[in-house]
């Protein structure tokens, strides 16, 4: 501050600037932000630890189990069927996934590429429907499976497809807002100069833009199977016992630990990790562009 | 790029590229306009998004429990009866000022910590891709998950009472139920702000935070007036897309809190959902999706008009 002690901080200051100019808190803050929010995941590492405790323990809030209990993650899959709920839970996620990337990967490719009436507004929808509340689509698909299905003689609720169906409600208006991101940055010279070579329409769509968008399709994907993966709603309204998904079997487990009647907190915690597990470990191999995906509508500035 | 129509003349023999850019592309495209390509997504979404829409708002007006189900049709109709029933007997306001508050509180407190997060990461320091990780681990936890394990975690005789030394304290009834859903909301979504921040930050050229540091501004000024207004557009999208998430969340208090819900935390969601599928008065819970639509649809659709978030970058 002073004109006297000026010289000296200015040189430290100007080497720290060479080094890290994005650096924005000053050091103390910086640890102890990342030093609190690092205490923040006390509440995994107990559930990992509850995971392997002795029931008892885990019942009178023991910081550290007596003994190991491995054998929580093999009993579990006996106490409830969680084989069949992981099953249920990938096919039901994986095939909305799939449907709604396909589709919309032709969607994304028209509204990116051509002008036509009715496209801005179907843009805004794209956008719009992801605000829907999920009570107002099930309550009436569930009026019209049950009445469907008592029309037709065939049980609908309870069945795969009509949560497959549930699922694209959500999986659909996502996945091709995600793509026409995506899809934007591929200049369209591109496939105009494919068809200047004479490749036509679908020659260039197939030999230009879908190479250059399977990254945009597998994180569309892998959004879509996690937001079904981690569904409670539909599943809890349109499953049976065959048909329950993981989340389903943890909650009505959860229900039954809680009343006493099935004090089972390893096997619990642990039922929680093995559902949780797919979920974080494609996040972490994805972290990169689902995050981009995340913020996508903001990174236009 | 030029503007090939201020000389039309002598732009378009010269430069046959420029004018196709211009005019000639909506009349004739080289391979055609396929635009059915569009079709099987529409029809989706028509199917699976507006017919239920439409029946669901049909339904609103219509009394609809388990017993004419199986034909809605015949249905006798009541005009507004639902609608006045959810204000009187439904406890629509209540959970609409649940939901709101709860909404509006999570989005508050967990706003900062995100941001400071995204600020502390944003210099390189050894670990710190595994902290950014790490970082995220709360947000992606299933929700069941995070709600089955504070469920226990927030039992009476659970470690959060013995950690804090408070005996058999109540946090999953009563009002401090409330106060647990957002604790536990705030847990898992603030890194959702932290993420939208860093998606602002990395936009953020070298040159002028290098500029502020040769001015010798403090941190404080330079996070005040540099980056905020920077990344402005991030950090109010977080904030738009993080109340909505948090207002319609409906597995964190289902399976934090299990049915039927305490009265502190009805949410709209779980009210609905208790409604419809254990009360099944569909028709009444219909009506109540309708109010809490039009609720979630105004933020929304101000916000599109505002941000011209669908026009692509050169639009309009």
């Amino acid at each position: 501050m002073s004109a006297i002690s000026a010289p000296a901080p200015a040189s430290r200051r100007r080497k720290r600037i060479v080094r890290e100019p994005q650096r924005l808190l000053p050091r103390w803050l910086q640890v102890v932000v990342i030093t609190l929010l690092m205490l923040m995941l006390l509440p995994v590492v107990y559930m990992l630890i509850i995971s392997v405790s002795p029931d008892l323990d885990a019942a009178s809030a023991k910081l550290w189990p007596s003994q190991f209990m491995w054998s929580n993650y093999l009993k579990v899959f006996t106490t409830v069927d969680l084989g069949r709920g992981l099953m249920n839970s990938f096919i039901a996620s994986f095939s909305a996934a799939l449907i709604a990337t396909i589709f919309g990967l032709g969607a994304a490719y028209v509204l990116t590429r051509f002008r036509f009436r009715g496209r801005a507004p179907l843009l805004s929808s794209l956008v719009g429907l992801q605000a829907v509340p999920a009570t107002m689509i099930i309550l009436p698909l569930f009026v019209v499976f049950s009445s469907v299905g008592s029309a037709l003689g065939v049980q609908i609720i309870g069945s795969r497809p009509a949560l497959i169906v549930t699922y694209l409600t959500f999986a659909i208006p996502f996945s091709t807002w995600l793509l026409v991101t995506n899809m934007r940055q591929i200049p369209t010279t591109y496939e105009e100069a494919a068809m200047i070579d004479g490749v036509t329409r679908f020659g260039a769509l197939r030999r230009i833009i879908f190479p250059l968008m399977v990254p945009g399709m597998v994180v569309a994907m892998v959004f879509a199977l996690l937001v079904g993966w981690n569904d409670v709603l539909f599943a809890s309204v349109l499953t049976n016992p065959d048909t329950q998904t993981a989340a389903i079997q943890l909650q009505v487990f959860a229900n039954s630990t809680d009343g006493g009647v099935l004090p089972l907190y390893g096997q619990l915690m642990a039922a929680s990790l093995i559902s949780a597990a797919p979920v974080v470990v494609l996040y972490m191999i994805f972290q990169r562009q689902l995050v981009g995906g995340l913020t996508a509508g903001g990174d236009k500035g | 790029m030029i503007q090939d129509t201020s000389t039309p003349g002598a732009a378009s023999p010269a430069a046959p590229g420029g004018a196709r850019r211009g005019r000639r592309r909506k009349e004739y495209v080289a391979g055609g306009r396929p635009l059915w390509l569009l079709s099987p997504t529409l029809a989706l979404l028509v199917l699976v998004i507006g017919v239920p829409f439409l029946i669901g708002t049909y339904i609103s007006f219509f009394e609809l429990d388990q017993y004419n189900l199986r034909n809605w049709v015949t249905a006798p109709f009541v005009g507004l009866k639902n609608y006045a029933d959810s204000l009187n007997a439904a406890l629509l306001l209540h959970s609409i000022w649940v939901s709101l508050a709860f909404a509006v509180l999570t989005t508050a407190f967990s706003a900062p910590i995100g941001f400071l997060a995204a600020l502390a990461v944003n210099t390189r320091f050894r670990g710190r891709g595994l902290v950014r990780s790490l970082f995220l681990v709360p947000y992606v936890l299933p929700s069941f998950v995070t709600a089955t394990v504070w469920r226990f975690i927030l039992r009476p005789d659970g470690v959060f009472n013995k950690v804090l030394g408070l005996h058999n304290m109540q946090w999953l009834i009563g009002t401090n139920s409330f106060w647990a859903l957002v604790l536990v909301d705030i847990w898992a979504a603030w890194p959702f702000v932290y993420m939208m921040t860093l998606a602002g930050l990395q936009a953020i050229p070298d040159e002028l935070y290098e500029a502020a540091d040769v001015d010798g501004v403090t941190w404080v000024k330079k996070i005040v007036y540099m980056v905020v207004p920077q990344i402005r557009h991030q950090l109010l999208l977080g904030l738009l897309l993080s109340t909505l998430n948090h207002f319609n969340n409906f597995t964190l208090p289902f399976v934090l809190f299990g049915t039927p819900a305490p009265n502190d935390v009805l949410t709209l969601q779980v009210n609905i959902y208790q409604t419809s599928f254990q009360y099944f008065r569909f028709g009444l819970g219909s009506a109540m999706s309708v109010a809490s639509l039009i609720l979630t649809l105004i933020p929304a659709f101000i916000y599109l008009k505002a941000s011209r978030l669908t026009a692509a970058p050169g639009e309009e």
